[in-house]
């Protein structure tokens, strides 16, 4: 019984160190992101700049890699605009980034399209970027949180934001709770319920995932828009990659579908 | 020609030989087959081929997303595939406890009685065959008792899991229910196995006796063997939930099945994680029945009892640290997979929240390292031909100390505003560099390089080598030595602090790879140098206390470090239940602090100590008997307890 | 008379073999990883 006791008495202080270390390091707590409805009236660029800085940090985890420790670029402590436009001048640049604004999306979206030197993955030679797509789980920003990081790369450094200002709904990727579908009345209302600006360059977007739409009515006739909507992978467009969702349709009404169509064959250069 | 005797032996050896072949190669393909089949058993779903870079790179779902699981049509068949639910946080039932920690203390407890129950059997195997070689009946006894202890925890294994089940099912129903759809009738198989598990270890354990010479005697190491197979076979399928939540494969990004069983178990973490727990549960199952025998020698009356309880602790304490030297590297393999598969993760575990959670964890090794260490240099008093090594152990244990601070140095200091502001940084100038990998894994391998060295010292303590080329041997050994801590010090300082990230991550699997070399050429070449040695008496028994208290610190340090890799293993996973493709909107969304975490942690071992006691206990029980008492002349006489056989 | 094969010499064989075993083994994991090294064990890329 002695034995046992003293065993015991053993055991449970050795445990004590250890309980005693947990709670005496540094307690954080990992909190998962709340979704926040953001209200686009009182938005301000200020605030919206305060924003991309928030989700920075918080939704988009960009910190855990863009720091000191050499992984990715220290994108808090460099100039963005000044490196976006050394980078796109670079000659191994392959992106279709045409200003600065469409290289941070880029990076964002797409981070293949163009490895910065010395952070490529581990024997890929730069040819391959470790970092994950944004649109995609798990981090599956929004447009609108991109935008707000841009703005936020932008302005820190004190350069010019050239990102607008949100002004539609934005379609937030999992909001639970129910909701009746309720039918676009507008062209407009069409591409924001559908997410085609998060892929096609139309109304503010300046995606580049998918082929701009911004005078989609010069290069195809009302029929071909339509089958691209319809039916995407009828034909691919040169360069892209043939992802457009096919399921677009099936949701669609036809009133929809036309007013999307008529849209889009008005949309010419001058 | 043979004589009618010889003829007669002649043919007894062919059978018994052929008896042996058949048996093993019989059980081998068996046990393929088993093992093969098993977890390959297709489950009916719609397996139509999507092309996977289609769904990924879509939008998140429309805005008439609904409770029910996403519909996404399939590109080339168009037909309908379920993808997992999404859930609310009214969808999780609350019983007024937090849901998690339930799950949590369930879970834990359950993972270290299935970790014990499995890795038993491994060693008892080894030690079986050992027995059958070295003809010593010691090594069957001490397998026998090994197995006598796992026979009880192997109850309470299945009530822990029948609980968490359980619990699993009434607090996360939708969790539950989409992994259902995705494992499918593999989780039948799986409960099936455990008749086949239980049938072969109970015959197993008691056929021991009648089982026990000659050709019996395979017959009972085929079982051993058939039981491990079913066993291993448990623990990769259990792997493959765990590591399904960590890295979903064979599922879209809507969580909708698209490939086949085999694509689901075979994710990138899951063979990573069978080899980490398969060595771990050995080192962790040595551990316990180091505990035993310790708790044992304590309480011990004869000094028979006393030796074959010291010679059982030093048995334990070897497998232990033996699973335990390449325990590290397959750790290595594992984060390095994380890594692969998601930077986001690796960093999360590693250079995020959870990282402050590593120094804990190098506490937790300085004490395993320190105790077996220990436990080894006063295991020296059992020889006199210690006695000339008697002075490395002091410097041996100046390099565990001194790895053991490099190791538990932070990079990032705990400092107020003040204090950050005086000192110029979170960093300090001198310290500071100790805190990032390159002076940890020197300090990692320079500590396993010195706990080999305990190991070899102990092992020549009893021999006195006569081979002709002991001086070359020995030059050779120590040249070795030398070198690779060398070796190790050069790479970690050079490409850990002069160039660059990749070139530093690769040159700390060329330290690996010295102290592996270290490992095995002292191993071969001491062999090698034994052939013909002259043996030194070992006096087993004559060993110190103290030296039993190491064995405690070992078990105990062993259960606390694998609660919290539990810990770390499931925070990576943030706020998903299945990672990217099924979002936890539990109230439990979030990483629980280190501290809570820490308490959770204490609970459960407490837990498990009490309940390893007990068990210990009914194993002791098992083999009491009470003497019949002798009425004489009006009184009675006290009854006698007395150990019966074994 | 001098002995053929001193005790250092021994030594001096054995130490300077196991040290190229040592920068063998260095060269080969490093490369094996798709990290080459010069000679001098410096980074190649």
């Amino acid at each position: 019984m002695g034995s046992l006791l003293k065993v015991l008495g053993f055991s449970l202080s050795l445990i004590l160190v250890f309980t005693l270390v947990a709670n005496l390091l540094p307690q954080l707590e990992g909190e998962a992101p709340v979704e926040e409805e953001i209200n686009l009236g009182e938005l301000t660029m200020g605030s919206f700049v305060a924003l991309g800085e928030q989700i920075f940090s918080g939704k988009g985890t960009c910190t855990l890699c863009h720091n000191n420790m050499g992984r990715a670029p220290d994108l808090r402590v460099d100039n963005v605009v000044e490196n976006a436009q050394k980078r796109m001048s670079d000659e191994r640049y392959q992106g279709k980034a045409i200003d600065v604004e469409g290289y941070l999306r880029e990076s964002m979206v797409e981070p293949g399209a163009y490895v910065v030197a010395g952070f490529g993955k581990k024997g890929s030679n730069d040819s391959e970027s470790p970092m994950p797509k944004v649109l995609n789980p798990p981090i599956q920003l929004t447009e609108v949180e991109i935008d707000a990081i841009i703005a936020f790369l932008q302005a820190k450094d004190g350069n010019e934001v050239t990102v607008e200002l949100p002004t539609d709904t934005p379609v937030m990727a999992d909001k639970t709770g129910v909701e009746a579908p309720q039918v676009a009345q507008s062209a407009e209302e069409v591409l924001a319920k559908y997410s085609c600006t998060a892929c096609h360059a139309v109304m503010e977007s300046g995606a580049t995932v998918g082929p701009g739409l911004k005078n989609v009515g010069n290069r195809l006739s009302a029929n071909e828009i339509r089958q691209s909507v319809v039916d995407p992978a009828a034909v691919i467009a040169e360069g892209f990659p043939p992802i457009m969702p096919p399921t677009i349709a099936e949701n669609m009404t036809v009133k929809e579908l036309e007013m999307l169509v008529r849209y889009l064959t008005q949309q010419k250069s001058e | 020609m043979l004589s009618p005797e010889n003829k007669k032996r002649l043919l007894l050896k062919l059978a018994t030989m052929k008896y042996k072949r058949v048996s093993f190669a019989g059980l081998a393909i068996l046990s393929l087959l088993l093992f093969s089949l098993t977890p390959s058993i297709e489950h009916g779903s719609l397996l139509a081929e999507v092309n996977a870079e289609q769904l990924t790179a879509t939008q998140p779902v429309q805005a008439t997303a609904t409770k029910e699981a996403t519909k996404v049509a399939d590109a080339l068949t168009g037909a309908t595939l379920t993808g997992a639910p999404r859930t609310t946080a009214g969808d999780y039932p609350q019983i007024g406890f937090s849901s998690r920690s339930i799950v949590w203390f369930f879970a834990q407890m359950h993972l270290f009685l299935a970790a014990f129950v499995l890795a038993v059997p491994i060693f008892v195997f080894f030690i079986e065959y050992l027995g059958v070689k070295t003809a010593e009946s010691r090594y069957d006894d001490m397998a026998k008792e090994f197995m006598r202890i796992s026979m009880t925890a192997y109850a309470i294994t299945a009530l822990f899991g029948g609980a968490l089940a359980f619990a699993l099912f009434l607090l996360y129903p939708h969790l539950m229910a989409y992994l259902m759809k995705v494992f499918g009738a593999q989780t039948l198989v799986y409960a099936l196995l455990f008749f086949a598990e239980s049938a072969i270890l109970y015959i197993y354990y008691y056929s021991w006796d009648g089982l026990k010479y000659g050709n019996r005697k395979w017959v009972h190491l085929s079982l051993g063997l058939l039981l491990n197979v079913v066993g291993t076979t448990l623990l990769v399928m259990a792997n493959a939930w765990a590591t399904f939540t960590m890295a979903p494969s064979g599922v879209d990004a809507g969580g909708a099945v698209t490939g086949g069983i085999w694509e689901i178990i075979r994710g990138p973490l899951w063979n990573p994680v069978n080899l980490h727990r398969f060595i771990a549960n050995i080192a962790f199952g040595g551990a316990i029945v180091g505990a035993y025998a310790a708790f044992k020698f304590l309480s011990a009356r004869t000094l028979e009892q006393k030796a074959h309880y010291d010679w059982m602790g030093y048995t334990s304490n070897f497998i232990a640290v033996l699973a335990f030297l390449p325990l590290p590297f397959a750790g290595y393999w594992l984060m390095a997979e994380i890594y692969a598969y998601s930077q986001q993760m690796g960093i999360t575990a590693m250079g995020g929240i959870l990282a402050w959670l590593f120094i804990i964890q190098a506490v937790l090794i300085g004490t395993i390292l320190l105790a077996s260490n220990f436990y080894l240099w006063s295991g020296m008093s059992r020889c006199d031909g210690s006695k000339r090594y008697q002075w490395m152990v002091k410097y041996i244990a100046g390099v565990l100390v001194l790895g053991f601070l490099i190791w538990v140095t932070p990079h990032t200091l705990i400092l107020s505003s003040g204090e950050m502001a005086q000192l110029g940084g979170s960093h300090h100038h001198i310290l500071g560099p100790l805190g990032i990998m390159p002076a940890k894994n020197i300090a990692v391998n320079l500590m396993l390089i010195a706990t080999f060295l305990s190991f070899q010292l102990f092992r020549r303590s009893d021999k006195i080598i006569t081979v002709s080329w002991a001086k070359t041997g020995n030059l050779l050994l120590i040249s070795i030595y030398v070198i690779a801590v060398a070796n190790i010090i050069f790479l970690g300082v050079y490409f850990g602090y002069f160039t660059n990230t990749v070139y530093k991550v690769g040159s700390s699997v060329a330290q690996v790879c010295s102290t592996l070399v270290v490992i095995f050429a002292g191993v071969t070449i001491d062999s090698m140098m034994f052939k013909g040695a002259k043996t030194l008496p070992t006096v087993w028994g004559r060993v110190s206390d103290r030296a039993q208290y190491a064995l405690f610190a070992l078990p105990v340090a062993f259960t606390w470090l694998m609660a919290l890799m539990g810990y770390v293993r499931s925070s990576i996973r943030t706020h998903w239940h299945v990672y990217a493709v099924m979002k936890d909107n539990s109230p439990d969304n979030f990483i629980p602090s280190i501290g809570y975490a820490g308490n959770m942690i204490t609970l459960v071992t407490i837990a498990f100590l009490l309940i390893t006691l007990f068990i210990f206990w009914i194993a002791s029980l098992s083999s009491k008997q009470q003497v019949k008492p002798v009425e004489s002349a009006g009184y009675r006489q006290q009854s006698i307890e007395v150990m019966g056989k074994k | 008379m001098i002995k053929p094969k001193s005790a250092l010499f021994h030594f001096v064989v054995v130490f300077t073999g196991v040290l190229l075993a040592f920068y063998a083994l260095d060269q080969l994991v490093m490369f094996a990883q798709g990290l080459p090294l010069n000679w001098d064990l410096s980074p190649a890329q």
